[in-house]
């Protein structure tokens, strides 16, 4: 019996000590926030034009970390998406066609003499890259543009246009050579038949 | 003799340089204009600091750097600046970029110089600013600005200059040292004086024997000059011939040629002591030194089977290709491709109006199979001799492989970003594959990928930084209101104090809506007897009224079997049940009144049928034959009207609801 007993106290006093590290480990290694949000969120374009249906980019991270889908995000398009696919671990999928379309990138231009200063645009833009005053021209800080188009619909008298980035010397770079192969150019029949 | 190493790989294409170093270096008349490119160097580009319009003299600064890492600009001839505009630059992606350009006079007047025939006798600073205003660049083609070199965090113990001239057909250092050598070594003098006296050596490949003969010459002759010794153990400048195999003349491959060291990953060569400069550069900061020149001119070479007088021209920087070529007597039409630069790392033009800028060795003129033509690509066999052929000790075929693949972060690990786009690889492809450009695109996709997550993360900070602005000002104004409305309060409770008469607005408000409402509500109490049963009345009469609509609607639905016949039914049902209701009510109410409308009908007709009697008997009184017994009737006609009437009014005056005045209320208050 005294056995028993024993073994039954020594069970309970193991439980304790190692309850007693557990819950030490729980406080000491706490690790704060989501570590997930955050690596979606560098993943993502940081556009942060809401076409995904959330209000900037780490909102979509934080959806997308809770099970949301993962093709809603255009100005990021397949490369994006195939880089989520391979971080979370599941299927690339074709980017969601409701949420739009992927676009050449553009950035925001507005045409200065047209500009009344309203700072409508300046309140719409995400990542503030319109410079200006009330009643003072304003103009976009090319550099810091993400091309995400939210100016351009409160502008009262549109003098906002999105233009597409021009290719310079310096953003150039060769294109991959064409995936041509002599052996696929051997004669094949390509043509109509011969009605002759 | 110095021991001279070997690096991995290589390759030995055909030299094809006895084509153009035969003749001496030629002049190039000025031509008629000059373009000159901003950017013709790594690092930024040059601001313009002349107008449309202006007059420069040649030697003139008309481009300033901006920055640590940028070089000025100078006119290479006097004219007037007639544009400053977009051209094609000479660039691997013929894109057009900002140019200065000029209308040359052809007086070629000069910019007052300032010569120094002792450079011994200038101070370090002095010599790196005027280095750095004569706007040198490496002028074997990668065109970093000269003066950034110079300035080395660490000690330097070699200074090697690189004469190797590895490319096929190239033949302008050649050339340049065998008419110049003097004029280098000299040059090589102000270096190691800015440097710290370093050992020298020069890199020349075995196959310019000319070269490496004039330059021993003048660093005797230089010696003599000096100390008036030739023993070799005086000399600090040592020209080391190399084996000629190409790529010898990268700047890492040579070091590692001339020292069997290597420089470290990701490092310069200063990390080991050593500054490479090219033999051109040595002779454009003699120029800029000895002859106070800026460099506005340099050698080049043309060359290739279209080129009848293939040989090397001393250009001005700016110069069109065009121009040159007509010089050099280039038959465009059995030109298959017109290359800039070598063969290997040479690239196509097809602007022949794109300029020749600092950094340009070489024009390719090459017939039609004097280059392998741009064929299709097979399959990679794996053969493996990319790998044997690398200089650098990379895996092209795994490069290769990730290259096509997009997967650039495997090709990273490769350590594509060492690979010197030298060409070898391709070169010995059985398979012609373009994996050069493989690398090319692969290196293009990495650079555009990291510029995109820096401007993304620069965003992703002014977003959250900008979320957190929005946040503070609401929080700032929820603040001030609150403050706001206690100072508000405070200073009521101020002004209650100083005058306790005074009432609290509030409150004399409250107080005067309550009042009108009680006002409105005892209004509203005591109705009259009379108006309640007038009311009742109404409420019976109008829902009769639309029992009797509502079973017309009913009768015309069912007449034509509409389909709202049962909802109609139903509505009808349910106004009948209410109509009797309300005539119930009603009659509750005439009960509890005592009043009788059946009995007051009945004696109104009784007046009515009275009154209608004696009318009829006056009437027939005046055609009477017998007026007597007629006006008896009359009497006894009358007298029951009387009777009737008198009968009414007894009704009338014992069942009339008292009418209790209306009050109104402005009688009370």
């Amino acid at each position: 019996m005294q056995t028993l007993y024993l073994a039954v106290v020594m069970l309970a006093l193991l439980a304790v000590i190692f309850g007693a590290i557990l819950g030490f480990a729980a406080i000491r290694f706490k690790v704060d926030g989501d570590p997930i949000v955050d690596q979606i969120d560098n993943l993502l374009p940081q556009t942060q034009c809401g076409q995904c249906g959330h209000p900037g980019c780490r909102p979509y991270a934080e959806a997308i970390a809770s099970g949301e889908a993962i093709n809603r995000c255009p100005p990021g398009g397949e490369t994006t998406i195939k880089a989520l696919a391979d971080l979370l671990d599941v299927e690339a999928i074709p980017l969601d066609a409701e949420h739009g379309s992927e676009a050449i990138r553009t950035i925001a231009y507005i045409r200065e003499d047209e500009c009344i200063g309203c700072t409508k645009c300046i309140q719409a833009c995400p990542v503030d890259a319109i410079l200006g005053a009330a009643k003072q021209m304003h103009t976009v800080i090319i550099d810091e543009c993400t091309g995400c188009d939210l100016c351009v619909e409160p502008c009262p008298v549109d003098c906002i246009d999105m233009i597409p980035v021009d290719v310079t010397p310096i953003s150039w770079h060769w294109q991959q050579p064409e995936h041509l192969i002599a052996t696929s150019m051997l004669p094949h029949n390509h043509g109509t038949p011969d009605h002759a | 003799m110095r021991k001279i190493w070997n690096f991995h790989g290589g390759v030995h294409p055909n030299e094809n340089k006895t084509q153009s170093n035969q003749l001496p270096i030629l002049a190039m008349p000025t031509p008629k204009q000059l373009v000159l490119p901003l950017s013709q160097h790594i690092g930024k580009s040059a601001k313009a600091i002349v107008m449309a319009g202006d007059y420069v003299l040649k030697g003139q600064l008309i481009g300033c750097a901006q920055g640590f890492v940028s070089a000025n600009i100078h006119a290479p001839s006097s004219g007037y600046v007639s544009e400053l505009g977009q051209r094609t630059l000479p660039h691997q992606s013929a894109l057009a970029g900002a140019c200065i350009v000029i209308d040359t006079d052809g007086k070629d007047q000069w910019i007052g110089l300032t010569p120094v025939s002792d450079p011994a006798s200038l101070s370090k600073p002095d010599l790196l600013n005027l280095i750095e205003a004569a706007g040198i660049i490496g002028m074997g083609g990668a065109g970093f600005p000269s003066v950034v070199k110079l300035q080395p965090k660490s000690d330097i113990n070699t200074l090697i200059i690189n004469a190797a001239e590895c490319e096929p057909y190239i033949t302008a250092d050649d050339r340049l040292m065998r008419e110049y050598a003097d004029q280098i070594i000299i040059g090589i003098e102000i270096l190691q004086q800015l440097i710290g006296q370093p050992i020298c050596l020069i890199g020349v490949e075995d196959n310019k024997p000319e070269a490496i003969a004039a330059l021993n010459d003048a660093i005797d002759q230089r010696l003599d000059q000096k100390t008036g010794q030739k023993s070799v153990q005086h000399r600090n400048i040592e020209v080391c011939p190399i084996p000629t195999k190409y790529p010898s003349g990268g700047e890492k491959q040579l070091i590692e040629i001339l020292t069997g060291q290597q420089v470290p990953y990701k490092g310069i060569p200063a990390d080991i002591g050593i500054v490479c400069h090219n033999v051109g550069t040595v002779k454009a900061i003699f120029d800029a030194i000895v002859l106070g020149q800026p460099l506005i001119k340099r050698i080049t070479t043309v060359t290739g089977k279209a080129a009848l007088n293939a040989g090397n021209y001393e250009v001005l920087i700016g110069t069109p290709v065009a121009d040159l070529l007509n010089f050099a007597k280039v038959d465009l039409t059995q030109t298959s491709r017109l290359v800039m630069g070598g063969p290997m790392m040479g690239f196509t033009i097809q602007d022949t109006q794109t300029p020749l800028v600092k950094g340009s060795n070489c024009i390719l003129a090459a017939a039609d199979l004097e280059l392998a033509p741009v064929a299709d690509h097979h399959s990679c066999i794996r053969c493996g001799q990319c790998e044997v052929a690398c200089p650098v000790d990379l895996l092209p075929q795994q490069l290769f492989w990730f290259a096509k693949a997009e997967e650039f972060d495997k090709a990273q690990d490769h350590n594509l970003s060492d690979c010197i786009e030298c060409g070898a690889c391709a070169w010995v492809c059985p398979s012609q594959i373009p994996l050069v450009q493989y690398y090319r695109y692969a290196k293009g996709r990495v650079k555009s990928i990291n510029s995109e997550a820096h401007l993304a993360e620069l965003a992703r900070q002014r977003f959250e930084t900008r979320e957190q602005r929005l946040v503070d000002e609401k929080l700032a104004k929820e603040e001030k209101r609150k403050l706001r409305a206690a100072a508000a309060a405070a200073s009521q409770a101020a002004k209650r104090t100083a005058n306790p008469t005074l009432e609290d607005p509030i409150a004399a408000a409250l107080a005067r809506v309550n009042k009108k409402k009680q006002e409105q509500l005892t209004a509203a109490a005591p109705k009259s007897p009379e108006q309640e049963y007038k009311e009742l009345k109404t409420a019976a009469a109008i829902t009769r009224t639309k029992l009797k609509k509502t079973s017309t609607a009913l009768a015309n639905a069912k007449a034509l079997e509409h389909e709202q016949t049962a909802s109609l039914q139903h509505t009808v049902d349910q106004l009948t049940v209410k109509a009797e209701a309300a005539q119930a009510q009603l009659k509750a109410y005439e009960a509890k009144l005592g009043l009788d409308p059946e009995k007051e009908k009945t004696l109104q007709i009784t007046v009515a049928k009275t009154n209608a009697a004696v009318r009829k008997l006056e009437k027939s009184l005046t055609t009477a034959a017998d007026p007597q017994t007629l006006e008896k009737d009359i009497i006894t006609a009358k007298t029951a009207h009387q009777i009737a009437t008198q009968a009414l009014a007894k009704y009338q005056d014992s069942a009339t609801v008292v009418p209790v005045p209306v009050p109104a209320p402005a009688q009370e208050s």
